[in-house]
């Protein structure tokens, strides 16, 4: 029976194909640095799990923001766990994807035919820093106010198109709720499309390319 | 690269990828390993770490020091050394071409060898980058000055307690300790004028607690009292005036009930028969809300302190104010609302409760012990009977 219903799913889904792909292959003999890729996932989708539960009860409003993260950590249950864990995994999942990147650097792994992996891996690092950026500013209190003031200020130096930036980030010439509702914004839906997409592609490319081997002598 | 290269990679790779292992179950056993450890170590941070708790965004707290997240304390360094007209070359230039190099670096380095020791200067290069960043986030973290401590209360019994005591630091000379007003005494300008007290319904009941926000913000200098929000030139920070506004709510509004759990651990704690109540747990909060407001520095009280056992023990014109084990000290006089050469019954306006003056009583003849262990080795040793008291060695 069991049988039957998974010959009849494969028939539709290639689920023997994709085990052959995607399970079944082989790889060159790696050493513990090369799971790192595979953390900097790991940590993006449990980042994504803890903030979906953060934005039912967070309010993106200067009036609320505050308040409704001190609910999450003292009434809400487990609030504080689920907080702590978001915050602390985007300072570790910085880190991992940096040394993750330092370490495809070490093995070369960037060069013919994984050029565009690593391209696509610059736009997942830059993407990265762009989530602890605007997620930093979220939950309104005095460090991130006054980090994001600095923050946005920064681009404002730059001669003649500055000021236009520093008005595009802020929604206006000071931090606002405008300001919030676009930091949050592009931190739950802009750059998680962005960071899911490119995933797609870097894994997509991995895969076809086959992980690289740890260079000898020769190389 | 040239065609050949290629060719002889593809050989090689072939060539390693038959002497490898399967991806699943050896390389997925490794990726799942590493994330289990990732996920308890996070756990581990967000219990025993925790998230540090900061005071609510205060837009006209200029004094601020800033500080950015550390992975980007780096660029908030490089910027320092930057100045004036140049500034863009290190927000701006110095930036957009590193990211644009690490873009383009399969292209940018056409070597193709692999091994570490062919790709010196790359390696160079990267390490001098790598070495540079850490650097310039430690230079940051070690030359931005330290913020100084701001008052955030984490539970609303914390934040009804820091209101109490703030009340009592700001609001009491004026309001009296239980916002019962009257007559101010020893305030300049406002000396003999007669305030309504703001502990009952007529103020309770039609304030909201967004309108006491605003009345202790803004002040009502026409009537006298003075603004105390940081936007209107006060002391307080938002998060501060929201703590009294908590305190008044939760002491004064008899509709609002704390939840039961609050106020059994808001209450003093008891004294067992026999027990010595020690300045730390039972003194000390009795002193903050009912003396602090006059005993700090600034104020008229004949020098004396009221801040620390050190100053409650040592300071004053009259010092001591306290004999351990003797109750003719000037304190407990005072209390007992006694005029004696070192000043009026105390609080001037209203008497304490019984039950407080028997408590600092019990202390002075338990030999006023400091901590709540001092207090149990004299609580050991049987308190002293007040006929027994003896000035004895301080602790
Ligand atoms: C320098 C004296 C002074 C100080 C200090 C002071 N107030 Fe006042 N307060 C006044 C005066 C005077 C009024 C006007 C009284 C009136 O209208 O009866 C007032 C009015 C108020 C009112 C409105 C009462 C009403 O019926 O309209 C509130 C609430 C209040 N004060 C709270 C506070 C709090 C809380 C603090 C401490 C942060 C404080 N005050 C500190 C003098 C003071
Ligand atoms: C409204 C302000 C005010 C409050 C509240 C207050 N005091 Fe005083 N205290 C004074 C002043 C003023 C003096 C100076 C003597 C005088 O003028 O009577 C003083 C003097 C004293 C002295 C004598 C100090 C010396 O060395 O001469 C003691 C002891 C004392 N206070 C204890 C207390 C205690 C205990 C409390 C709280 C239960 C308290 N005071 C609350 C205003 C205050
Ligand atoms: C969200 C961030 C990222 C995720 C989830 C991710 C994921 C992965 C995974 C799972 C692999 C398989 C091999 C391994 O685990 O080492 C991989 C390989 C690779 N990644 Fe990433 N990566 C990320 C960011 C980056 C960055 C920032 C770079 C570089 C700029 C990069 C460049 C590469 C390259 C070149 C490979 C091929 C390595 C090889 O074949 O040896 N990646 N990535």
């Amino acid at each position: 029976m069991l049988r039957r219903l998974f010959q009849w799913l494969d028939e539709r889904l290639g689920l023997t194909t994709i085990h052959d792909v995607v399970l079944d292959r082989k790889v060159p003999k790696v050493n513990w640095w090369f799971t790192l890729g595979s953390a900097s996932l790991f940590l993006f989708l449990l980042q994504g799990i803890t903030g979906v539960f953060l934005t039912v009860y967070y309010v993106p409003s200067p009036d609320h923001a505050y308040d409704s993260v001190q609910y999450i950590m003292n009434e809400v249950r487990f609030g504080w766990l689920i907080r702590g864990m978001h915050h602390w995994g985007a300072n570790l999942m910085v880190l991992v994807v940096f040394i993750h990147m330092l370490r495809t650097f070490f093995y070369a792994a960037y060069k013919y035919p994984r050029e565009l992996t690593w391209i696509s891996g610059v736009v997942l690092l830059l993407a990265t820093l762009g989530m602890g950026f605007t997620g930093y500013l979220l939950p309104w209190n005095q460090r991130a106010y006054w980090a994001t003031t600095v923050g946005t200020e920064i681009p404002g130096t730059i001669p003649i198109i500055g000021p236009f930036i520093t008005s595009v980030l802020r929604g206006g010439s000071e931090l606002s709720a405008l300001t919030l509702s676009r930091f949050y914004s592009v931190h739950i839906w802009f750059l998680p499309a962005v960071i899911t997409v490119t995933i797609g592609l870097h894994l997509y490319l991995v895969i076809r390319l086959g992980i690289s081997h740890i260079p000898d002598e020769n190389d | 690269m040239n065609g050949e290269h290629k060719q002889r990679y593809r050989e090689k790779y072939t060539n390693a990828k038959q002497k490898g292992v399967k991806f699943f179950p050896d390389i997925i056993y490794k990726d799942l390993l590493v994330a289990f450890g990732l996920f308890i170590l996070l756990i581990g941070l967000a219990v025993f770490v925790g998230v540090p708790n900061e005071p609510k965004a205060d837009p006209n707290d200029t004094s601020y020091i800033p500080r950015p997240e550390w992975y980007f304390l780096f660029l908030f360094q490089l910027l320092k050394y930057f100045p004036g007209q140049i500034e863009w070359i290190g927000t701006a230039v110095i930036p957009g071409l590193a990211v644009l190099a690490l873009f383009l670096l399969p292209f940018i380095d056409r070597n193709p060898y692999r091994h570490w020791s062919k790709r010196k200067l790359a390696l160079g290069i990267m390490g001098t980058v790598v070495v540079g960043i850490v650097v310039l986030t430690l230079l940051a973290a070690f030359t931005t000055p330290p913020q100084p401590e701001a008052a955030v209360a984490n539970t609303l019994r914390e934040q009804i307690a820091l209101g109490e005591e703030l009340y009592a630091l700001h609001c009491v000379e004026c309001h009296g300790i239980e916002g019962e007003g009257g007559e101010i005494k020893g305030v300049p300008g406002l000396e003999g004028v007669t305030l309504k007290p703001i502990n009952d319904q007529d103020v309770m009941y039609p304030f909201t607690d967004e309108t006491l926000y605003n009345i202790i913000a803004m002040g009502q200098p026409l009537q006298g009292m003075p603004p105390f929000g940081r936007a209107f030139g006060g002391p307080l920070s938002p998060t501060e005036i929201e703590a009294i506004v908590a305190f008044m709510r939760y002491t004064w509004d008899d509709r609002v009930e704390l939840p039961e759990e609050e106020t059994v651990a808001a209450a003093m704690p008891t004294l067992k028969e026999g027990e010595v109540p020690s300045y730390d747990v039972h003194v000390a909060p009795i002193f903050k809300r009912y003396c602090v407001s006059c005993h700090v520095p600034g104020k008229k009280n004949n020098n004396y302190l009221m801040r620390t056992y050190e100053e409650v023990m040592t300071t004053g014109d009259h010092a001591p104010n306290i004999i351990p084990g003797d109750l003719g000290s000037n304190l407990i006089r005072m209390v007992h609302r006694e005029e004696i050469e070192a000043g009026g019954p105390m609080p001037p306006t209203k008497a304490l409760k019984p039950e407080l003056v028997e408590i600092l009583e019990r202390w002075v003849l338990g030999g006023a012990p400091e901590t709540a262990e001092q207090a149990a080795q004299a609580s050991a040793k049987g308190a002293p009977l007040p006929t027994a008291a003896a000035p004895t060695e301080m602790p």
